[in-house]
């Protein structure tokens, strides 16, 4: 098994040409501000996540953080964990992963921790109201903005669009569980987006 | 000792069911914390669901070191939060492997490009359903449509959470 994940790593090192051999605290420190800076919990997460590892420490590419993010979807428990979880294995292995967990939780830990034993009064407050519902808009925005740059991506054709369209209904309309979601526009993509056109996207990725 | 064992099954539970995202986990957390162990009253449940969503990080995270907190003090807040994490931790331990070794296969490739547009569905779907909790009038939306502008104007060259801290201060004075 340990064989198996450092030669995958091995490859995967090989291929996408990234910086490598970041050191623990590193990782550690990254994902700290990334669990500082994620307001909105899950899918917001997205727009802080591309900034830290895309855009500023090119961690990761922009293709590569998109199919992981998927499969940090599809795993239960909190996307912002299990896209550390994955982010951090992809650059150290199991002691990454371990770190960037730690760092994406423990400043949400402590700052609860701080609210529950003494600041909770404060959050009556008028003016701290109305500063985190400031915050809560601009999340609205950020969400707006995570889904612009995946469309820019991923809404290539048309059909691309309908199998979009199609996951949409399945939470907005039918109302159902988002693992259906994913499930309806993975199969439709499957059967209606041209396999080629998938391998092309995959080349210019690696 | 009783307490501790009850927190870490319960946000357990919550930890393997919170799949998609926060908006998703309420119900459950809801369920779990208020309905069957009654741990916390309704008012108290919207209270730490707004600070949660106020305050960074993912929501079951929140709730579970908070709820945490009241009943085991530091060490329950640690096991609580220890508890949401474990199942994904072992879920991925398990899958992560697999999925390196399957992405190689051309057709789970092509089923990921499928999977990928789910995930701009859910994201879609997030922004309306945070969206229509967090704006309710028109100088809202304008706030939320300018933090967006600047977000597409400055990609790359302006840290996300520097807009969220201007728009907390802007509702400071506006709000």
């Amino acid at each position: 098994m340990k064989n198996n994940i450092t030669s995958t790593e091995h490859e995967e090192k090989e291929q996408d040409g990234i910086k490598h051999n970041v050191p623990l605290f590193g990782i550690f420190w990254t994902f700290f501000r990334i669990g500082l800076f994620t307001f909105g919990g899950g899918l917001a997460m997205t727009t802080v996540m591309r900034h830290e590892l895309v855009l500023k420490r090119r961690w990761i590419k922009e293709e590569s953080f998109l199919a992981e993010l998927s499969t940090a979807t599809l795993v239960p428990g909190a996307i912002a964990v299990n896209m550390a979880y994955l982010q951090g294995r992809r650059l150290r292995g199991t002691a990454g992963a371990m770190a960037a967990i730690f760092g994406t939780i423990l400043p949400s830990f402590v700052i609860i921790l701080l609210i529950a034993w003494i600041a909770l009064p404060y959050f009556a407050k008028p003016k701290v109201t109305a500063f985190l519902r400031g915050c809560a808009i601009a999340v609205v925005g950020q969400l707006a903005f995570a889904g612009l740059v995946f469309a820019r991506k991923l809404l290539r054709s048309w059909r691309n669009a309908i199998v979009c369209i199609a996951g949409l209904i399945v939470v907005a309309v039918f109302k159902m569980h988002p693992v259906w979601a994913m499930i309806a526009a993975g199969g439709m993509g499957y059967l209606l987006c041209n396999q080629s056109a998938a391998e092309q996207n995959e080349k210019d990725q690696s | 000792m009783k307490i501790l064992l009850q927190l870490f099954l319960s946000f357990a539970l919550i930890g393997i069911g919170a799949y998609g995202g926060g908006l998703v986990a309420i119900p459950l957390i809801q369920h779990e914390i208020v309905f069957k162990q009654q741990w916390l009253s309704f008012g108290e449940m919207s209270q730490l669901l707004a600070v949660a969503q106020m305050t960074p990080g993912p929501i079951a995270i929140n709730a579970a070191t908070f709820v945490g907190f009241r009943f085991g003090g530091i060490i329950g807040s640690a096991v609580a939060t220890l508890a949401v994490v474990l199942p994904s931790i072992t879920i991925l331990v398990l899958v992560a492997p697999l999925v390196d070794f399957a992405s190689k296969n051309a057709h789970v490739r092509h089923l990921r490009q499928g999977l990928q547009i789910g995930v701009l569905s859910l994201i879609l779907f997030a922004t309306w359903s945070f969206g229509s909790g967090a704006v309710t009038g028109w100088r809202d939306l304008a706030m939320a449509a300018a933090a967006f502008a600047v977000l597409v104007a400055f990609e790359g060259k302006l840290h996300p959470v520097i807009v969220i801290l201007a728009s907390g201060f802007l509702g400071m004075i506006v709000l």
